[in-house]
Protein backbone atom coordinates (compact mmCIF):
# COMPACT_ATOMS: atom_id res chain seq x y z
CA UNK A 1 0.00 0.00 0.00
CA UNK A 2 2.75 2.27 0.93
CA UNK A 3 4.50 1.46 -2.08
CA UNK A 4 1.45 2.47 -4.11
CA UNK A 5 0.82 5.86 -2.15
CA UNK A 6 5.00 6.75 -3.10
CA UNK A 7 3.90 6.01 -6.71
CA UNK A 8 1.32 8.05 -6.77
CA UNK A 9 2.74 11.16 -4.79
CA UNK A 10 6.02 10.26 -7.31
CA UNK A 11 3.43 10.90 -10.44
CA UNK A 12 1.71 14.09 -9.13
CA UNK A 13 4.78 15.09 -8.60
CA UNK A 14 6.28 14.73 -12.02
CA UNK A 15 3.30 15.77 -13.37
CA UNK A 16 3.62 19.14 -12.07
CA UNK A 17 7.15 19.51 -13.71
CA UNK A 18 5.94 18.23 -17.09
CA UNK A 19 7.56 20.03 -19.84
CA UNK A 20 5.34 20.57 -22.70
CA UNK A 21 6.67 19.88 -26.41
CA UNK A 22 5.21 21.01 -29.70
CA UNK A 23 6.56 19.50 -32.96
CA UNK A 24 4.98 22.48 -35.35
CA UNK A 25 2.63 20.45 -38.30
CA UNK A 26 0.26 22.54 -40.76
CA UNK A 27 -1.04 21.86 -44.09
CA UNK A 28 -0.23 25.35 -46.01
CA UNK A 29 -1.45 26.33 -49.12
CA UNK A 30 0.24 27.44 -52.56
CA UNK A 31 0.70 31.14 -53.06
CA UNK A 32 -1.63 31.94 -55.60
CA UNK A 33 0.37 34.15 -57.80
CA UNK A 34 2.30 34.66 -61.14
CA UNK A 35 5.79 33.07 -60.98
CA UNK A 36 8.80 35.57 -61.33
CA UNK A 37 10.80 34.78 -63.78
CA UNK A 38 14.04 34.13 -61.59
CA UNK A 39 16.30 31.08 -60.74
CA UNK A 40 16.35 31.13 -56.99
CA UNK A 41 18.87 29.27 -55.05
CA UNK A 42 17.96 27.94 -51.23
CA UNK A 43 20.08 27.17 -48.41
CA UNK A 44 18.27 26.38 -45.50
CA UNK A 45 21.27 26.81 -42.64
CA UNK A 46 21.42 23.87 -39.86
CA UNK A 47 20.13 26.17 -37.37
CA UNK A 48 17.08 26.80 -39.46
CA UNK A 49 16.17 23.62 -40.55
CA UNK A 50 16.54 22.74 -37.05
CA UNK A 51 14.95 25.42 -35.30
CA UNK A 52 13.32 25.24 -31.79
CA UNK A 53 12.30 27.05 -28.58
CA UNK A 54 12.94 26.22 -25.70
CA UNK A 55 11.23 28.27 -22.61
CA UNK A 56 12.52 27.02 -19.10
CA UNK A 57 9.81 26.98 -16.49
CA UNK A 58 10.41 29.55 -14.71
CA UNK A 59 8.16 28.89 -11.41
CA UNK A 60 7.05 25.51 -10.07
CA UNK A 61 3.51 26.38 -11.48
CA UNK A 62 5.13 26.92 -14.98
CA UNK A 63 6.06 24.24 -17.19
CA UNK A 64 9.14 24.06 -19.99
CA UNK A 65 7.57 24.59 -23.57
CA UNK A 66 10.36 23.10 -26.20
CA UNK A 67 8.67 24.34 -29.46
CA UNK A 68 10.12 22.52 -32.88
CA UNK A 69 9.42 25.05 -35.82
CA UNK A 70 12.25 23.52 -38.14
CA UNK A 71 10.71 21.12 -40.04
CA UNK A 72 7.30 23.50 -40.57
CA UNK A 73 9.61 26.16 -41.68
CA UNK A 74 11.56 24.18 -44.27
CA UNK A 75 8.06 22.68 -45.65
CA UNK A 76 6.57 26.07 -45.21
CA UNK A 77 9.22 28.35 -47.23
CA UNK A 78 9.45 25.71 -49.82
CA UNK A 79 6.12 26.34 -50.50
CA UNK A 80 6.52 29.80 -50.94
CA UNK A 81 9.41 29.86 -52.59
CA UNK A 82 8.32 27.33 -55.62
CA UNK A 83 5.17 29.59 -55.77
CA UNK A 84 6.82 32.67 -55.99
CA UNK A 85 9.44 31.64 -58.64
CA UNK A 86 10.11 30.22 -61.52
CA UNK A 87 13.04 27.69 -60.68
CA UNK A 88 13.71 26.93 -57.53
CA UNK A 89 17.15 25.46 -56.61
CA UNK A 90 18.07 23.35 -52.82
CA UNK A 91 21.58 24.15 -52.84
CA UNK A 92 22.92 21.68 -50.43
CA UNK A 93 26.77 20.92 -51.40
CA UNK A 94 29.43 22.06 -53.71
CA UNK A 95 28.24 20.23 -56.57
CA UNK A 96 25.21 22.45 -56.56
CA UNK A 97 26.65 25.47 -56.84
CA UNK A 98 29.38 24.22 -59.55
CA UNK A 99 26.17 22.87 -61.45
CA UNK A 100 23.62 25.05 -61.35
CA UNK A 101 25.69 28.02 -60.43
CA UNK A 102 25.17 29.58 -63.98
CA UNK A 103 21.62 29.27 -63.87
CA UNK A 104 20.89 30.77 -60.36
CA UNK A 105 19.93 34.10 -60.51
CA UNK A 106 20.25 34.90 -56.40
CA UNK A 107 20.44 32.52 -53.11
CA UNK A 108 18.60 33.49 -50.40
CA UNK A 109 19.04 32.26 -46.70
CA UNK A 110 16.31 32.76 -44.16
CA UNK A 111 17.31 32.79 -40.61
CA UNK A 112 14.84 32.96 -37.53
CA UNK A 113 16.22 35.48 -34.98
CA UNK A 114 13.91 35.70 -32.46
CA UNK A 115 10.56 33.52 -31.77
CA UNK A 116 8.43 34.36 -28.55
CA UNK A 117 5.15 32.76 -27.36
CA UNK A 118 2.68 33.73 -24.63
CA UNK A 119 -0.13 31.57 -23.41
CA UNK A 120 -2.73 32.32 -21.39
CA UNK A 121 -1.66 30.88 -18.54
CA UNK A 122 0.95 33.99 -18.54
CA UNK A 123 -1.19 36.55 -19.63
CA UNK A 124 -4.58 35.29 -18.39
CA UNK A 125 -5.70 36.52 -21.54
CA UNK A 126 -8.00 33.99 -23.34
CA UNK A 127 -5.56 33.92 -26.07
CA UNK A 128 -2.27 31.90 -27.53
CA UNK A 129 0.06 33.91 -29.30
CA UNK A 130 3.49 33.33 -31.35
CA UNK A 131 5.55 35.91 -32.74
CA UNK A 132 8.82 35.11 -34.98
CA UNK A 133 11.32 37.67 -36.56
CA UNK A 134 13.30 36.51 -39.44
CA UNK A 135 16.74 37.62 -41.07
CA UNK A 136 16.64 37.26 -44.70
CA UNK A 137 20.00 37.62 -46.72
CA UNK A 138 20.08 37.49 -50.56
CA UNK A 139 23.47 36.86 -51.94
CA UNK A 140 24.70 36.37 -55.69
CA UNK A 141 25.96 32.73 -55.94
CA UNK A 142 29.00 34.19 -56.17
CA UNK A 143 29.31 34.71 -52.62
CA UNK A 144 28.99 30.95 -51.47
CA UNK A 145 32.11 29.26 -51.15
CA UNK A 146 33.47 26.31 -49.93
CA UNK A 147 35.69 25.11 -46.75
CA UNK A 148 38.38 23.02 -46.58
CA UNK A 149 36.49 20.22 -44.93
CA UNK A 150 33.67 20.68 -47.72
CA UNK A 151 31.16 23.21 -45.63
CA UNK A 152 29.72 25.69 -47.68
CA UNK A 153 30.19 29.25 -46.51
CA UNK A 154 29.05 33.08 -47.33
CA UNK A 155 30.16 36.52 -46.62
CA UNK A 156 27.01 38.25 -45.30
CA UNK A 157 29.21 41.42 -46.53
CA UNK A 158 28.62 40.18 -50.14
CA UNK A 159 25.31 40.27 -49.87
CA UNK A 160 22.51 41.79 -52.52
CA UNK A 161 19.90 42.18 -50.03
CA UNK A 162 18.98 41.78 -46.20
CA UNK A 163 16.27 42.51 -44.46
CA UNK A 164 14.15 40.90 -41.75
CA UNK A 165 10.46 40.00 -41.65
CA UNK A 166 8.31 39.69 -38.16
CA UNK A 167 5.47 37.53 -38.23
CA UNK A 168 2.01 37.12 -35.74
CA UNK A 169 0.25 34.50 -35.42
CA UNK A 170 -2.68 34.10 -32.67
CA UNK A 171 -5.33 31.70 -31.79
CA UNK A 172 -8.13 32.05 -28.74
CA UNK A 173 -8.60 29.24 -26.45
CA UNK A 174 -11.10 26.52 -27.92
CA UNK A 175 -12.96 24.17 -25.99
CA UNK A 176 -11.21 20.60 -25.77
CA UNK A 177 -8.50 22.07 -27.55
CA UNK A 178 -4.86 21.49 -25.43
CA UNK A 179 -2.16 24.07 -24.88
CA UNK A 180 -0.14 22.04 -27.40
CA UNK A 181 -3.08 22.48 -29.84
CA UNK A 182 -3.48 25.82 -29.67
CA UNK A 183 0.36 26.47 -29.86
CA UNK A 184 0.91 24.75 -33.04
CA UNK A 185 -2.31 26.37 -34.22
CA UNK A 186 -0.46 29.81 -33.76
CA UNK A 187 2.60 29.18 -34.73
CA UNK A 188 0.55 27.90 -38.46
CA UNK A 189 -1.04 31.26 -38.67
CA UNK A 190 2.32 33.08 -37.73
CA UNK A 191 3.86 30.89 -40.65
CA UNK A 192 1.21 32.13 -42.73
CA UNK A 193 1.82 35.55 -41.91
CA UNK A 194 5.14 35.48 -42.29
CA UNK A 195 4.85 34.25 -45.95
CA UNK A 196 2.13 37.48 -46.28
CA UNK A 197 4.52 39.72 -45.42
CA UNK A 198 6.88 38.37 -47.29
CA UNK A 199 5.50 37.83 -50.44
CA UNK A 200 4.08 41.41 -50.15
CA UNK A 201 6.95 43.46 -49.42
CA UNK A 202 9.21 41.08 -51.28
CA UNK A 203 9.55 43.46 -54.23
CA UNK A 204 9.33 46.67 -52.58
CA UNK A 205 12.28 46.20 -50.78
CA UNK A 206 15.19 48.67 -52.28
CA UNK A 207 17.94 46.25 -52.81
CA UNK A 208 15.84 43.28 -54.55
CA UNK A 209 14.10 46.03 -56.34
CA UNK A 210 17.12 46.76 -58.21
CA UNK A 211 18.14 42.96 -58.02
CA UNK A 212 14.82 42.00 -59.87
CA UNK A 213 15.80 45.04 -62.09
CA UNK A 214 18.84 43.65 -63.02
CA UNK A 215 17.73 40.43 -63.70
CA UNK A 216 14.61 41.87 -65.86
CA UNK A 217 17.27 43.76 -68.11
CA UNK A 218 18.65 40.74 -68.61
CA UNK A 219 22.15 41.68 -66.36
CA UNK A 220 22.81 39.17 -63.79
CA UNK A 221 24.09 40.74 -60.48
CA UNK A 222 27.29 39.84 -59.87
CA UNK A 223 28.64 42.93 -58.10
CA UNK A 224 27.54 42.68 -54.79
CA UNK A 225 26.80 45.76 -52.78
CA UNK A 226 29.77 47.34 -51.11
CA UNK A 227 29.71 47.52 -47.49
CA UNK A 228 32.21 49.08 -45.16
CA UNK A 229 34.49 46.79 -43.07
CA UNK A 230 34.99 44.04 -45.12
CA UNK A 231 37.64 41.29 -43.31
CA UNK A 232 39.73 39.36 -45.40
CA UNK A 233 39.51 36.01 -43.83
CA UNK A 234 35.82 34.90 -43.06
CA UNK A 235 35.14 34.27 -39.86
CA UNK A 236 32.66 31.28 -38.87
CA UNK A 237 29.84 32.60 -36.69
CA UNK A 238 27.38 29.44 -35.79
CA UNK A 239 26.28 30.26 -32.52
CA UNK A 240 25.35 26.59 -31.52
CA UNK A 241 24.20 27.63 -27.69
CA UNK A 242 21.66 30.49 -29.38
CA UNK A 243 18.98 28.13 -30.41
CA UNK A 244 17.19 31.37 -31.67
CA UNK A 245 19.51 32.79 -33.67
CA UNK A 246 21.25 31.30 -36.46
CA UNK A 247 23.14 34.08 -38.01
CA UNK A 248 23.76 36.92 -35.66
CA UNK A 249 23.23 40.40 -36.25
CA UNK A 250 26.66 42.36 -37.98
CA UNK A 251 28.59 44.66 -35.38
CA UNK A 252 29.75 47.82 -36.79
CA UNK A 253 33.21 47.37 -38.73
CA UNK A 254 33.11 43.91 -38.65
CA UNK A 255 32.02 41.52 -41.34
CA UNK A 256 30.93 38.12 -40.83
CA UNK A 257 30.52 34.67 -42.71
CA UNK A 258 28.19 31.99 -41.88
CA UNK A 259 28.85 28.44 -42.52
CA UNK A 260 26.56 26.28 -43.49
CA UNK A 261 26.64 22.85 -42.00
CA UNK A 262 26.48 20.43 -45.04
CA UNK A 263 25.15 17.84 -42.58
CA UNK A 264 22.03 20.03 -41.60
CA UNK A 265 21.43 20.75 -44.89
CA UNK A 266 21.05 17.13 -46.26
CA UNK A 267 18.91 16.45 -43.21
CA UNK A 268 16.45 19.02 -44.25
CA UNK A 269 16.00 18.74 -48.12
CA UNK A 270 12.83 17.62 -49.37
CA UNK A 271 14.45 14.55 -51.02
CA UNK A 272 15.61 13.62 -47.63
CA UNK A 273 11.95 14.07 -45.82
CA UNK A 274 9.50 11.56 -46.06
CA UNK B 1 -62.82 14.40 -22.86
CA UNK B 2 -61.32 16.08 -20.08
CA UNK B 3 -58.63 13.67 -20.03
CA UNK B 4 -57.82 13.94 -23.41
CA UNK B 5 -57.53 17.71 -23.21
CA UNK B 6 -55.06 17.24 -20.28
CA UNK B 7 -52.76 15.03 -21.84
CA UNK B 8 -52.45 17.66 -25.10
CA UNK B 9 -51.70 20.02 -22.81
CA UNK B 10 -49.22 18.11 -20.64
CA UNK B 11 -47.25 17.48 -24.24
CA UNK B 12 -46.37 21.20 -25.14
CA UNK B 13 -45.98 22.04 -21.73
CA UNK B 14 -43.13 19.52 -20.93
CA UNK B 15 -41.45 20.63 -23.65
CA UNK B 16 -41.58 24.25 -23.08
CA UNK B 17 -40.67 23.56 -19.80
CA UNK B 18 -38.03 21.54 -20.77
CA UNK B 19 -36.66 24.66 -23.21
CA UNK B 20 -36.92 26.66 -20.38
CA UNK B 21 -34.80 24.54 -17.95
CA UNK B 22 -32.36 23.09 -20.75
CA UNK B 23 -31.58 26.29 -22.57
CA UNK B 24 -31.35 29.96 -20.91
CA UNK B 25 -33.20 32.82 -21.63
CA UNK B 26 -31.53 34.96 -24.57
CA UNK B 27 -32.26 38.58 -25.87
CA UNK B 28 -31.37 39.24 -29.14
CA UNK B 29 -31.46 42.83 -30.81
CA UNK B 30 -30.66 42.62 -34.98
CA UNK B 31 -30.42 45.72 -37.08
CA UNK B 32 -30.19 45.99 -40.44
CA UNK B 33 -29.60 48.54 -43.44
CA UNK B 34 -28.83 47.52 -46.79
CA UNK B 35 -29.51 48.63 -49.74
CA UNK B 36 -29.32 47.36 -53.84
CA UNK B 37 -30.85 44.03 -52.42
CA UNK B 38 -31.02 41.59 -55.41
CA UNK B 39 -34.75 40.96 -55.99
CA UNK B 40 -34.48 38.15 -58.03
CA UNK B 41 -31.81 36.47 -56.15
CA UNK B 42 -28.38 35.98 -57.22
CA UNK B 43 -28.76 33.31 -59.53
CA UNK B 44 -25.67 31.29 -60.36
CA UNK B 45 -23.85 33.82 -58.31
CA UNK B 46 -21.76 32.81 -55.96
CA UNK B 47 -21.12 33.96 -51.89
CA UNK B 48 -18.21 33.88 -49.26
CA UNK B 49 -18.51 34.52 -46.10
CA UNK B 50 -15.00 35.79 -44.08
CA UNK B 51 -14.43 36.40 -40.55
CA UNK B 52 -12.16 38.97 -39.57
CA UNK B 53 -9.41 38.14 -37.66
CA UNK B 54 -6.84 41.51 -37.48
CA UNK B 55 -7.91 42.31 -33.88
CA UNK B 56 -5.48 41.93 -31.44
CA UNK B 57 -7.74 40.82 -28.44
CA UNK B 58 -10.16 38.26 -30.39
CA UNK B 59 -10.74 36.27 -33.71
CA UNK B 60 -14.20 36.08 -35.38
CA UNK B 61 -14.46 32.24 -35.05
CA UNK B 62 -14.57 30.03 -37.53
CA UNK B 63 -17.54 28.02 -36.51
CA UNK B 64 -19.68 30.98 -36.15
CA UNK B 65 -18.58 31.54 -40.16
CA UNK B 66 -19.75 28.05 -40.94
CA UNK B 67 -22.92 28.36 -38.96
CA UNK B 68 -23.92 31.24 -40.97
CA UNK B 69 -23.04 29.75 -44.38
CA UNK B 70 -25.29 26.61 -42.99
CA UNK B 71 -28.20 29.08 -42.33
CA UNK B 72 -28.17 30.80 -45.81
CA UNK B 73 -27.55 27.41 -47.39
CA UNK B 74 -30.32 25.58 -45.69
CA UNK B 75 -32.81 28.35 -46.01
CA UNK B 76 -32.45 28.38 -49.26
CA UNK B 77 -30.25 26.07 -51.39
CA UNK B 78 -29.71 27.53 -54.71
CA UNK B 79 -27.34 29.91 -52.70
CA UNK B 80 -23.80 28.65 -53.32
CA UNK B 81 -21.94 29.63 -50.17
CA UNK B 82 -18.26 29.21 -50.80
CA UNK B 83 -16.26 27.47 -47.37
CA UNK B 84 -14.66 29.90 -45.75
CA UNK B 85 -11.32 28.11 -44.72
CA UNK B 86 -11.30 26.42 -48.59
CA UNK B 87 -11.04 30.04 -49.95
CA UNK B 88 -8.82 31.60 -48.01
CA UNK B 89 -6.60 28.95 -48.93
CA UNK B 90 -7.27 29.77 -52.72
CA UNK B 91 -6.62 32.76 -52.66
CA UNK B 92 -3.39 32.53 -50.06
CA UNK B 93 -2.01 34.78 -49.36
CA UNK B 94 -4.43 37.86 -50.15
CA UNK B 95 -6.96 37.11 -47.07
CA UNK B 96 -4.11 36.73 -44.47
CA UNK B 97 -5.43 39.06 -41.41
CA UNK B 98 -2.46 41.42 -42.46
CA UNK B 99 -3.97 41.58 -46.32
CA UNK B 100 -7.44 41.26 -46.20
CA UNK B 101 -9.22 44.40 -47.96
CA UNK B 102 -10.80 46.44 -45.28
CA UNK B 103 -12.55 48.46 -48.43
CA UNK B 104 -14.48 47.11 -50.91
CA UNK B 105 -12.34 49.88 -53.27
CA UNK B 106 -8.99 47.69 -52.66
CA UNK B 107 -10.05 44.45 -54.38
CA UNK B 108 -8.95 46.54 -57.17
CA UNK B 109 -6.09 46.12 -56.38
CA UNK B 110 -6.65 42.58 -56.02
CA UNK B 111 -7.89 42.26 -59.42
CA UNK B 112 -4.77 43.70 -61.34
CA UNK B 113 -3.16 39.94 -60.32
CA UNK B 114 -4.11 38.32 -63.25
CA UNK B 115 -4.00 35.20 -61.19
CA UNK B 116 -5.97 36.26 -59.04
CA UNK B 117 -8.71 37.87 -61.26
CA UNK B 118 -9.14 34.53 -63.35
CA UNK B 119 -10.32 32.93 -59.79
CA UNK B 120 -12.64 35.27 -58.69
CA UNK B 121 -13.90 34.91 -63.02
CA UNK B 122 -14.60 31.43 -62.12
CA UNK B 123 -16.28 31.39 -59.14
CA UNK B 124 -18.46 34.41 -59.98
CA UNK B 125 -18.88 35.79 -56.58
CA UNK B 126 -21.40 38.24 -56.42
CA UNK B 127 -21.63 38.89 -52.83
CA UNK B 128 -18.08 38.98 -49.86
CA UNK B 129 -19.68 38.91 -46.52
CA UNK B 130 -17.61 40.18 -43.83
CA UNK B 131 -18.75 38.85 -40.43
CA UNK B 132 -16.70 40.70 -37.33
CA UNK B 133 -17.26 39.65 -33.23
CA UNK B 134 -16.69 37.25 -30.84
CA UNK B 135 -18.73 35.48 -28.18
CA UNK B 136 -17.67 36.43 -24.63
CA UNK B 137 -18.38 35.11 -21.39
CA UNK B 138 -19.14 37.71 -18.71
CA UNK B 139 -19.59 37.47 -14.95
CA UNK B 140 -19.92 34.16 -12.87
CA UNK B 141 -21.56 33.56 -9.62
CA UNK B 142 -21.72 30.56 -7.38
CA UNK B 143 -19.61 27.19 -6.07
CA UNK B 144 -19.56 23.89 -6.71
CA UNK B 145 -18.02 21.16 -4.62
CA UNK B 146 -17.36 17.55 -6.18
CA UNK B 147 -16.46 14.72 -3.95
CA UNK B 148 -15.24 11.11 -4.70
CA UNK B 149 -15.67 8.33 -2.30
CA UNK B 150 -15.85 4.34 -1.92
CA UNK B 151 -18.78 3.74 -4.39
CA UNK B 152 -20.01 7.33 -4.24
CA UNK B 153 -19.65 10.49 -6.38
CA UNK B 154 -21.45 13.49 -6.93
CA UNK B 155 -21.44 17.24 -7.14
CA UNK B 156 -23.39 19.80 -4.97
CA UNK B 157 -23.86 23.88 -5.55
CA UNK B 158 -24.55 26.27 -7.97
CA UNK B 159 -23.29 28.16 -10.41
CA UNK B 160 -24.48 30.92 -13.24
CA UNK B 161 -22.68 32.97 -15.97
CA UNK B 162 -23.50 35.23 -18.65
CA UNK B 163 -22.30 34.90 -22.39
CA UNK B 164 -22.85 37.71 -24.62
CA UNK B 165 -22.36 37.75 -28.25
CA UNK B 166 -21.44 40.78 -30.68
CA UNK B 167 -21.51 40.41 -34.62
CA UNK B 168 -21.95 43.04 -37.47
CA UNK B 169 -21.76 41.47 -40.83
CA UNK B 170 -20.56 43.81 -44.04
CA UNK B 171 -21.99 43.14 -47.40
CA UNK B 172 -19.83 43.93 -50.25
CA UNK B 173 -21.51 44.01 -54.06
CA UNK B 174 -18.52 42.31 -55.85
CA UNK B 175 -19.30 43.39 -59.26
CA UNK B 176 -19.41 46.99 -58.24
CA UNK B 177 -16.97 46.96 -55.43
CA UNK B 178 -19.27 48.69 -52.92
CA UNK B 179 -20.39 47.90 -49.94
CA UNK B 180 -24.03 47.22 -49.97
CA UNK B 181 -25.38 46.69 -46.05
CA UNK B 182 -24.86 45.92 -42.87
CA UNK B 183 -26.91 43.91 -40.25
CA UNK B 184 -25.38 43.35 -36.72
CA UNK B 185 -27.00 41.64 -33.79
CA UNK B 186 -26.36 41.32 -30.13
CA UNK B 187 -27.44 38.64 -28.23
CA UNK B 188 -26.75 38.40 -24.37
CA UNK B 189 -28.04 35.05 -21.95
CA UNK B 190 -27.84 33.32 -18.74
CA UNK B 191 -26.44 29.96 -17.94
CA UNK B 192 -26.68 28.13 -14.89
CA UNK B 193 -25.45 24.95 -13.27
CA UNK B 194 -27.12 23.29 -10.66
CA UNK B 195 -25.50 20.17 -8.85
CA UNK B 196 -27.43 17.81 -6.72
CA UNK B 197 -25.01 14.99 -7.06
CA UNK B 198 -25.35 15.02 -11.32
CA UNK B 199 -24.53 18.54 -12.57
CA UNK B 200 -27.17 19.76 -14.64
CA UNK B 201 -26.33 22.45 -17.64
CA UNK B 202 -28.47 24.59 -19.04
CA UNK B 203 -26.78 26.74 -21.57
CA UNK B 204 -27.66 29.82 -23.19
CA UNK B 205 -27.87 29.58 -26.62
CA UNK B 206 -26.31 32.54 -27.04
CA UNK B 207 -23.87 32.26 -30.34
CA UNK B 208 -26.35 29.98 -31.83
CA UNK B 209 -29.13 32.79 -31.52
CA UNK B 210 -26.99 35.07 -32.99
CA UNK B 211 -26.26 33.28 -36.28
CA UNK B 212 -29.92 32.95 -36.47
CA UNK B 213 -30.38 36.22 -36.21
CA UNK B 214 -28.06 36.97 -38.61
CA UNK B 215 -28.41 33.83 -40.92
CA UNK B 216 -32.17 35.42 -41.30
CA UNK B 217 -31.64 38.91 -42.11
CA UNK B 218 -28.26 37.81 -44.59
CA UNK B 219 -30.87 35.29 -45.94
CA UNK B 220 -33.51 37.68 -46.71
CA UNK B 221 -31.25 40.02 -48.67
CA UNK B 222 -30.05 37.67 -50.70
CA UNK B 223 -32.53 35.09 -51.42
CA UNK B 224 -35.19 35.61 -54.09
CA UNK B 225 -37.76 33.10 -52.00
CA UNK B 226 -37.61 35.18 -48.39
Amino acid sequence: MRRWLFLLCLTLLGAGCASRQVVVDGNFPSPLLDPLPVTLGVIYPQAFAEHEFFDEAKGRAETDWLVKTGEAQVTFWDNIFSGMFDEVVHIRDWQTVQNRGADIDGVIIPAISDLQYTIPTHTNVKIYEIWMRYDFRLVDISAIHRQEDGALTFNPDERLAAWPITAYGKTPTAFLQTDEEAVNLAAVVALRDAGAHFITTFGATPDIAVWLDGIASGARANDPMPTPGKLEEPVPVIEEENQGSDMPEETDGQATTATLDDSGLDATTPEGRS
Amino acid sequence: MWGSAGRSLIGPASALLSTVLLGGCVSATVDEMTYNEPVAGIGESSVVILGRRHAPDYDTEFDFIECIGDHIHSGDPSIEVINEIAFINQFYPWFEPRTAPMQPQTIDRLLELPIVANQFAEMKLEYMIWIDGKTVDTDSVGSMSCGIGPGVAGCFGFGTWGTESEYEATIWDFTDKIEVGKVSAVTSGQSYMPAVIVPIPIIAPVQGTACDSLGDQLLEYLSAHH
